[in-house]
């Protein structure tokens, strides 16, 4: 369990890591929390001759709240995040961060690796894509910023270019009467979801004004069921409707058979987690307090 | 902390919950572990595997590797043919023509076979020389299933001509006549157990030394039963079995899978002598441990029939049983008769048949895994009697109740001819039924179920038979040179009064310096703290026979025997030459904690000797000896052998274990209704092992018996694709269970000591797999009435969904033909 020799570099500065990274050329890999890269290279599936440490850039790992609304640098590990009072405002975002592997994982594991990685079953995309986040990247010629819904491009593929890395993830606070969840079934702590859903609803007198359904880990990318979302939309949301945006969500989920699960067994999972997810945004957008975890083999 | 014994005032240590010696050690970081060696000039080993489960070896192309700077050598598992003879094979006929290497020469068996190893510099160059090793495979068709395997249609090992490595039939009583006189026969089609492992915290770790300087070969590694190993080595190196040291120190678990490592341990040494005499240390990675080490067995059960009375008393089993050993038979065909230890469980029934095969498939050899072989055949037996029961609609308590061996019986002579020592399962039943509050989940359970709610409660009884009588081989072999069994131990008093034990168990968690202090403490009357044990085998300590090791529940028994048999000689040893110096008759001398610690004085006297006075004389001060006294060297070797006789091979009759501790499991599980996940609700593990020796340690054993059980039953697999794919080589695959899988466990025992043992006690730890029966029949009451049968032994949420989907389709697994009662 050895990587293959490389090249260390350590960047001073996000400006200059990309620099780095466009004078390495495109095999040079950027180092994070290293939870996705490192298990990598020690199993020799990757062997980049180069690596880019962001780990001693000053001010990179940060979750603050201003104007433009909640900011989360690239940097900031997943563990940070759930303790971050700042992003507790955003209930799904505890979710999420706070089910993530185990502790050891999340005090390394970044959100901005994390979105790099693009691995169909990471946790963040899914509930990033309900929150409508941007994506703040910068590379050589300057910065850019990609609606999430773009980043995401296909399994183990973002939008970066081969010199660009992500620098700040923007969260608009979801309107008020809102509310969120994110829900995954693991075998284990330490393992990838089986199946996992992010919903959020948007509610005004009783009547859902918007809804967003991603499921994650049952598709090359997020899913985003549009159906299922139709189901809810300017209706009540009851256990019915539930039902109907459930079954619809099981429909739109694409997955493959693997050792997390086969894949009608995944498609079973996917209504029980949009279920359990809509009944926990309900309480939510009501401003009940609703603490949700994972569920576990 | 000690009881006042009343005849002698002596404290006695033995039941006691002493702490654990090693505790502190262990807890602190400070263990000895293999990793933690570090000798000059060594050489790391990283083996080259094969990406295929069945292919030719086309050609190995080394030179790249070598070439690279840092590489001493690199060895081809043709040139080990080369130097070697293969690994005797324990089973006879056909297995004797098979030809196990530790690498693969011109086949490779199953994904991960060694095929080359590298040495270098260190592990990083060897990993980077491993990759530069290139191999011309030519892929053969994979067999992966036992029935497959069966059909001969791919074979594995060419010169033995099949895959079958082993067949026999157990028969017993009057079989036909019972099913004539059955009043109902329930026929299941098929069950599977299915094939998982051990995942000790630390892997195999080997470090061998070929020197040149005195040709010896010098081993630090972990193999749990290094007594069996070197005589593995010693033939296929070439070398007479005193050339090879061999030490172990503190083992981060094994649960049996470490007894195969000695393959590697070849391959190291081999690489060492290549080495001109280099230490080459190997360090097993995770996925090589989950690819290559050793699985345990898997074993379908064919077109079984059950007959019963009218009471639901099983008179006779009728059964095919095929057990899937891997590409190697190595321990194997061992497992085809150490089942037969638990032949009838804890049943009562006379009347058996079963017809039992062993076959090679493409996979991971196996190795004996915790619950070796008996888990198996005991997951068959509960399935039978928990699938009759929901058939004949006889409720769970009362259907083992008709069926268990009555406590009055004890000992009980088994159709095969075991001999049960003790137990009471009745017992265990009415204690496991109080602490899960058994009449109030039934009460609960039929609630929920108003409510569609799928709640079960399922019973396993188990048996753990401990301290093997090795003369079951001859069942396998009729010209197997093994019978009996036997453990040596060593109780020294050294130059200043210290007693030192020395004793030939290596063991990982057990408890060992602990518990074979107590023993030593009771006989000599001093606290445990002053007795120094060593354990972790070490060949020139001198105190190991041809079982030692830890292995197979036994060391409450075999071990702590010999200790006490060596402990009690030199106390009579120190007696004797205690008499001839206080001027005093032995029988008015007594042992104790004098004010200046432990010494030999004539009762209600100040005459005394101290411990260290004694050894002085003998070791240092000899002259004061009289001639007659020359023989006492207060340094006593003691070499226990259990009372076994050779099996009759005809019959496959005979005793076959010394001890039968027994478990009863009950748990409580919901089907959860959205994601189909058995969860457990309310857990209770039922342990009787005899005289308790040491309550915490045996506790310990239970709950990590329990969590294996638990995350085989829901969690844990070795899985393979069609081709022999290993789908589960991480832990992000196999999932391993954790603390948050773990439900609570409510610990209740009972003691029904061992006439068989010295001191009451049985061995266990290994817990026959009790959760594994226990959560089938749970998940079975849950499901009976939406026409399942519980066939698996793995039942995860996946699985059970796609039960659930299926019910009703297709036939039936399991009926009842009931018969007409004859008159
Ligand atoms: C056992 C285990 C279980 C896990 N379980 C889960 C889980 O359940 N859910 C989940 O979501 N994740 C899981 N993870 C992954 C974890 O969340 C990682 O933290 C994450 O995938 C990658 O983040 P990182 O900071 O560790 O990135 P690294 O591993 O350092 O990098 C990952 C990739 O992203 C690139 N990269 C890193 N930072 C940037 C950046 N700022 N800009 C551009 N590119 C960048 C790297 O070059 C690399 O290609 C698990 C990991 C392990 C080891």
């Amino acid at each position: 369990m050895f990587p293959r020799a490389f090249h260390y570099h350590r960047a001073g500065s996000l400006k200059e890591a990309a620099t780095m990274l466009s004078q390495l050329g495109p095999e040079a890999k950027l180092l994070a929390g290293g939870q996705s890269l490192i298990p990598l290279m020690k199993l020799r599936f990757a062997g980049p001759p180069h690596l880019v440490d962001l780990n001693f850039i000053p001010g990179a790992a940060y979750v603050k709240q201003d104007a433009g609304g909640l900011r989360v640098g690239a940097l900031t590990c997943h563990a940070d995040i759930e303790d971050s009072p700042a992003a507790a405002a955003i209930p799904i975002l505890h979710d999420c961060a706070a089910g993530i592997a185990d502790v050891q994982i999340r005090n390394r594991g970044t959100i901005g690796g994390s979105l790099a990685e693009a691995d169909p079953s990471g946790d963040w995309a899914p509930v990033l894509l309900t929150l409508n986040a941007d994506v703040r990247c910068l590379g050589p010629k300057g910065e850019r910023t990609v609606p999430i819904s773009k980043f995401v491009v296909d399994a183990y593929t973002s939008a970066l270019g081969e010199d660009e890395l992500i620098i700040e993830v923007l969260i608009q606070a979801p309107p008020k009467s809102s509310g969120g969840a994110y829900i995954a079934f693991k075998r284990s702590a330490p393992v990838y979801a089986s199946a996992s859903a992010a919903v959020r609803l948007a509610m005004e007198d009783g009547v859902c004004r918007d809804a967003a359904i991603v499921l994650g880990a049952v598709g090359l990318t997020p899913v985003r069921a549009l159906e299922a979302e139709a189901a809810l939309r300017n209706n009540q949301v009851t256990a019915k409707t539930m039902e109907a945006a459930a079954e619809a969500a099981r429909a739109a989920a694409d997955p493959q058979p693997d050792m997390r699960g086969s894949a009608e067994y995944k498609r079973q999972l996917v209504t029980a987690l949009v279920k359990r997810g809509l009944e926990v945004a309900l309480k939510r957008a009501r401003g009940e307090k609703v603490e949700l975890s994972h569920i576990y083999a | 902390m000690a009881d006042q014994d009343k005849s002698n005032g002596q404290k006695r240590w033995v039941g006691q919950r002493v702490p654990r010696k090693e505790e502190g050690r262990l807890l602190r970081g400070q263990g000895k572990f293999i990793d933690d060696i570090k000798l000059r000039e060594m050489l790391y080993l990283a083996f080259v595997r094969s990406p295929y489960a069945h292919a030719r070896v086309v050609n190995v192309n080394t030179s790249a590797a070598e070439a690279l700077p840092g590489v001493a050598a690199v060895l081809t598992g043709r040139e080990v043919e080369s130097l070697t003879s293969p690994f005797i094979e324990i089973g006879p006929d056909q297995c004797q023509k098979i030809a196990d290497y530790p690498m693969a020469g011109s086949k490779a068996r199953f994904q991960g076979e060694p095929v080359a190893a590298v040495v270098a510099e260190s592990p990083r160059l060897a990993e980077d020389a491993a990759e530069l090793v290139q191999v011309d495979y030519d892929p053969l068709p994979a067999v992966t299933d036992a029935e497959q395997a069966e059909k001969n249609e791919s074979i594995l090992h060419e010169n033995a001509g099949t895959n079958v490595v082993w067949r026999g039939v157990f028969e017993y009583g009057d079989v036909e006549k019972a099913f004539r006189e059955a009043a109902s026969v329930v026929e299941i089609d098929r069950l599977h157990f299915h094939r998982f492992s051990s995942t000790p915290l630390e892997p195999n770790v080997i470090i061998a030394q070929w020197d040149n300087k005195d040709g010896r070969l010098y081993y630090w590694c972990n193999n749990s039963f290094p007594s069996f190993a070197i005589q593995f080595l010693a033939p296929h190196l070439r070398i007479h079995i005193d050339q090879i040291r061999v030490q172990t120190f503190d083992i981060g678990g094994s649960f049996g899978i470490k007894i195969t490592n000695y393959t590697q341990m070849a391959v190291c040494a081999l690489a060492s002598r290549k080495c001109g005499g280099r230490p080459v240390k190997w360090v097993e990675t995770r996925t090589e441990h989950m690819l290559s080490s050793a699985h345990g067995n898997e074993r379908t059960f064919l077109n079984t029939r059950v007959a019963l009375d009218k009471n639901g008393v099983i008179t006779a089993i009728d059964s095919r049983h095929i057990d899937d050993c891997g590409a190697y038979p190595r321990y194997e065909p061992l497992g085809c008769v150490i089942w037969s230890q638990v032949f009838p469980g804890v049943y009562r029934f006379r009347n058996a048949k079963i017809d039992f095969t062993q076959v090679v498939t493409n996979k991971c050899p196996v190795g004996p895994n915790r619950g070796y072989s008996r888990m198996q055949h005991l997951w068959f037996l509960e399935r039978i009697c928990d699938i009759c029961a929901h058939e004949l609609k006889i409720p769970a308590d009362e259907m083992r109740l008709r069926n268990y061996i009555r406590p009055e019986e004890m000992p009980y002579t088994t159709p095969n001819g075991c001999v049960y020592d003790s137990g009471n399962y009745p017992k265990m039943l009415e204690v496991g039924k109080k602490l899960i509050g058994w009449d109030e989940w039934k009460r609960k359970q039929a609630e929920a179920r108003k409510d569609g709610r799928l709640i079960g409660i399922g019973i396993g009884t188990t048996l753990d038979s401990g301290t093997n009588n090795f003369g079951q081989s001859q069942i396998i072999n009729p010209y197997a040179p093994f019978s009996g069994n036997s453990q040596g131990a060593n109780v020294k008093l050294d130059i200043y009064g210290e007693i030192v034990v020395a004793v030939g168990s290596c063991p990982q968690g057990q408890g060992h310096e602990t518990t074979a202090a107590q023993i030593v403490a009771d006989l000599l009357n001093v606290t445990p703290d002053l007795i120094t044990v060593r354990t972790g085998f070490d060949t020139e300590r001198n105190v190991h026979t041809g079982f030692s090791g830890t292995y197979a529940s036994q060391f409450a028994v075999s071990g702590l025997s010999a200790v006490h048999g060596a402990a009690q000689k030199l106390k009579k040893e120190m007696l004797r030459l205690a008499a001839f110096t206080l001027n005093a008759k032995e029988d008015e001398l007594e042992l104790g904690i004098g004010a200046q610690g432990p010494e030999v004085r004539v009762r209600g006297t100040e005459r005394s000797i101290p411990y260290g006075g004694l050894a002085n004389i003998v070791n240092v001060n000899s002259a004061v000896m009289p001639e007659e006294l020359h023989e006492i060297t207060l340094n006593c070797r003691y070499i226990w052998r259990a009372p076994f006789k050779v099996p009759d091979k005809a019959k496959k009759y005979g005793n076959l274990t010394l001890t039968y501790a027994s478990q009863l499991h009950i748990a409580v599980l919901e089907v959860d209704r959205d994601t189909y996940v058995p969860r457990i609700l309310d857990y209770v593990a039922v342990d009787d092992c005899g005289t308790v020796i040491n309550p915490p340690i045996v506790e310990g054993q239970v709950y990590g018996a329990t969590a294996h059980g638990i995350g085989a039953a829901l969690m844990e697999g070795c899985f393979y694709d069609e081709v022999g794919n290993m789908l589960t080589s991480t832990f992000s695959d196999y999932t391993p269970i954790t603390s948050v899988n773990m439900p609570n466990v409510k610990f209740g025992d009972i003691q029904t000591p061992s006439p068989h043992s010295f001191n009451g006690a049985k061995g266990m730890g290994e817990g026959g797999a009790a959760p594994i029966h226990t959560l089938s029949a749970a998940l079975q009451d849950a499901l009976f009435d939406k026409g399942i049968i519980i066939d698996d032994s793995f039942n995860n949420g996946d699985r059970v969904y796609h039960l659930m989907q299926q019910a009703g389709k297709g036939k039936k697994p399991a009926r009842v033909k009931p018969r007409a009662v004859p008159a």
